[in-house]
């Protein structure tokens, strides 16, 4: 049965480093939940307290409204498929996924049976006699996912499961995710650094930033709104324009850079002088015709990218911006130099505090 | 391997090694050539002349026999203690997170200590507690040779022990003590076999200690010495023959069991 998970004011401190800091997060049973961010954002730290690996310094952790803190990693109804996989070098692949089940007391002919189903269920059917050292690594990764499954937890963890696979089998391995997923019911929580794996697979997801949460939702609303500058960069809105200041004008708020407008999302007019103007590279258009066109500016380069192609293109103060367009247009072709019209949609500009800005690359 | 090296450095690799196997394997050899000869002066046999008279005469030796049964008793027993000694050692270290220097030195301190000085310092005080010399001062002797080697050597094989290993074990349900016993000790078991068979032959050969410590019966390599000092008949040759043999042939069926292993491995 799938668990709810209730983290309550949880912070974890490391002498004077504080890894967690006030972590307030509710997770539903059965959802598929992803904590998003770059390495030592605490994310990993999250993850060992609910496994119970680790105690929080601070702050309750409920399972289903039960406070779990006192409650050992191996009494817990989670199991976890580890980033280093933890595979048992001296067992088979079939030992290694009924350990588990072994510790429980189950035996012989069920024990052999369920071993059997949890690999057909990760695609190693008849797998089970062979060694560790004997698989690779996308087998091993199922290896331990089989492992983790078997023992059918209300809680399944994911840490950074995909890290070291190359690119064919990270896609399998994350289309496997959600169809596990779907067929255990089982709540699911990832945690990855790859914004793809969070987008395409949570229900939910959180991003995370020195030990805090910058933002929790639905991953569409990452994209509509995102809380602040360094969210938008993470889920790869990387236009982050810098206003010389915010005009109100009859149609709503506008941004001024380099002398030209911006119309921007309206609610967000009275962050301050710290605001950056995030820039969605799907609502940005090409115009034909300059005399409609919301913004002039000058291309820098262009970066041919299959079918599409990337444009840069300068403000006169020498802030960039990329629009994609389609390989075929003639824009893609277009000389270094050249001016060209841009229309922007709606909401393609949005006002966002600076807030947990990380420093530019 | 697609490097080949040159002819030239082949040839001096080649003589490098065949020298180094020379010098360390010319002097038994040459003891175990002497074993054959029926001769009462020690030396070389002629080819003619090869015999297994010494050989014969091993099973009459009561003095020789009665050594070396102790110095196998002595021997398994040291290596028995210095093993489970040295784990629980090791399993100290590994817990240990401030102090774990200390206690590292500390348990191979006995490693620096000259055999002279700690056989001499164990007899004046086991004399001055009253405790008599037997097997059992030998044994505890050899023990505090043997244990420094055991636990360098069960500490090593701890590398393959990794944390997240036992982590996942721990995912999956077991205590400390199943994951001990499912997952430490398998994969230690090399260090622990290579740990007693270390002990075991350190306390075959110890000469030194077992000098002072033992009791009324001596241990092979006292007899041998003082054979070999009171002019005895050849027959310690054929015991050191004996000796030299057993080891090759434990050697050869160690390589051949390894080698089969892999073979069904692959």
């Amino acid at each position: 049965m799938a668990i709810a998970i209730d983290i309550q004011s949880v912070s974890r401190t490391y002498g004077p480093i504080k890894a967690l800091d006030g972590i307030d997060l509710s997770i539903k049973a059965g959802e598929f939940f992803t904590l998003l961010g770059s390495s030592g954002c605490g994310k990993s730290t999250l993850l060992k307290l609910i496994g119970g690996f680790d105690r929080p310094s601070e702050g309750r952790i409920l399972f289903d409204g039960r406070d779990v803190i006192d409650v050992p990693a191996n009494k817990r109804p989670v199991n976890t498929v580890f980033q280093s996989l933890a595979l048992f070098p001296h067992m088979t692949v079939a030992e290694n996924v009924g350990y588990g089940l072994k510790l429980r007391g189950v035996s012989g002919p069920s024990l052999k049976a369920k071993v059997e189903d949890a690999l057909d269920l990760v695609e190693l059917p008849g797998f089970g006699p062979r060694t560790i050292g004997m698989m690779s690594g996308g087998q091993r990764q199922r290896v331990a996912l089989a492992r983790a499954l078997v023992m059918e937890p209300g809680i399944l963890l994911l840490d950074e499961p995909l890290t070291g696979l190359d690119e064919r089998l990270r896609q399998q391995m994350r289309d496997e995710f959600g169809r596990l997923h779907r067929r255990t019911g089982a709540t699911f929580i990832l945690v990855t650094h790859n914004q793809d794996e969070a987008l395409s697979l949570s229900d939910r997801m959180a991003i995370m930033h020195k030990g805090r949460i910058e933002q929790l939702g639905v991953p569409a609303q990452f994209f509509e709104c995102p809380a602040n500058s360094f969210v938008a960069r993470f889920v790869g809105i990387e236009t982050l324009l810098k206003p010389e200041r915010i005009e109100m004008r009859d149609d709503g708020p506008h941004a001024i850079v380099a002398g030209q407008s911006l119309r921007l999302r309206s609610p967000e007019a009275s962050l301050g002088a710290d605001g950056l103007v995030a820039i969605r590279p799907d609502r940005l258009r090409i115009s034909e015709n300059i005399d409609i066109a919301d913004l002039v500016l000058t291309v820098v380069e262009t970066t041919f990218r299959g079918l599409q192609t990337d444009v840069r293109l300068t403000f006169a103060d020498g802030q960039s911006l990329v629009a994609v367009v389609s390989s075929d247009s003639p824009t893609a072709t277009v000389n270094p130099g050249t001016q060209v019209p841009l229309s922007l949609l709606p909401d393609a500009a949005m006002l966002l505090s600076g807030s947990g800005m990380p420093p530019v690359a | 391997m697609t490097v080949h090296e040159g002819l030239g450095n082949r040839t001096v690799l080649w003589v490098i090694a065949v020298l180094g196997l020379l010098v360390i394997y010319a002097p038994p050899l040459y003891l175990l050539a002497i074993s054959f000869n029926p001769a009462l002066q020690p030396g070389l046999p002629s080819l003619s002349a090869l015999s297994l008279d010494w050989y014969m005469a091993l099973p009459r030796e009561k003095a020789l026999i009665g050594a070396l049964q102790q110095s196998f008793l002595v021997a398994f027993v040291t290596a028995v203690f210095a093993t489970f000694l040295s784990l629980l050692a090791a399993l100290g270290y590994i817990e240990l997170r401030l102090g774990r220097t200390t206690w590292f030195l500390a348990v191979l301190l006995p490693m620096f200590v000259p055999g002279v000085v700690q056989g001499l310092a164990l007899s004046a005080v086991f004399t001055r507690i009253g405790v008599k010399a037997s097997m059992i001062t030998v044994i505890s002797g050899h023990l505090l040779w043997a244990m420094p080697f055991a636990f360098i050597v069960i500490l090593t094989s701890f590398a393959a022990v990794r944390q997240n290993v036992l982590l996942a074990a721990a995912d999956l349900g077991a205590g400390r003590w199943r994951q001990f016993v499912d997952i430490t000790l398998p994969l230690i078991r090399p260090g622990l076999v290579s740990a007693f068979i270390f002990s075991f032959l350190l306390s075959l050969n110890e000469f030194t200690r077992a000098f002072y410590l033992a009791g009324r019966q001596n241990t092979l390599p006292v007899v041998l010495f003082s054979k070999m000092n009171s002019g005895a008949s050849p027959v310690i040759y054929a015991m050191s023959g004996a000796i030299f043999i057993t080891s090759v042939l434990t050697v050869v069926a160690l390589a051949m069991y390894n080698l089969v292993r892999e073979k069904r491995m692959n």
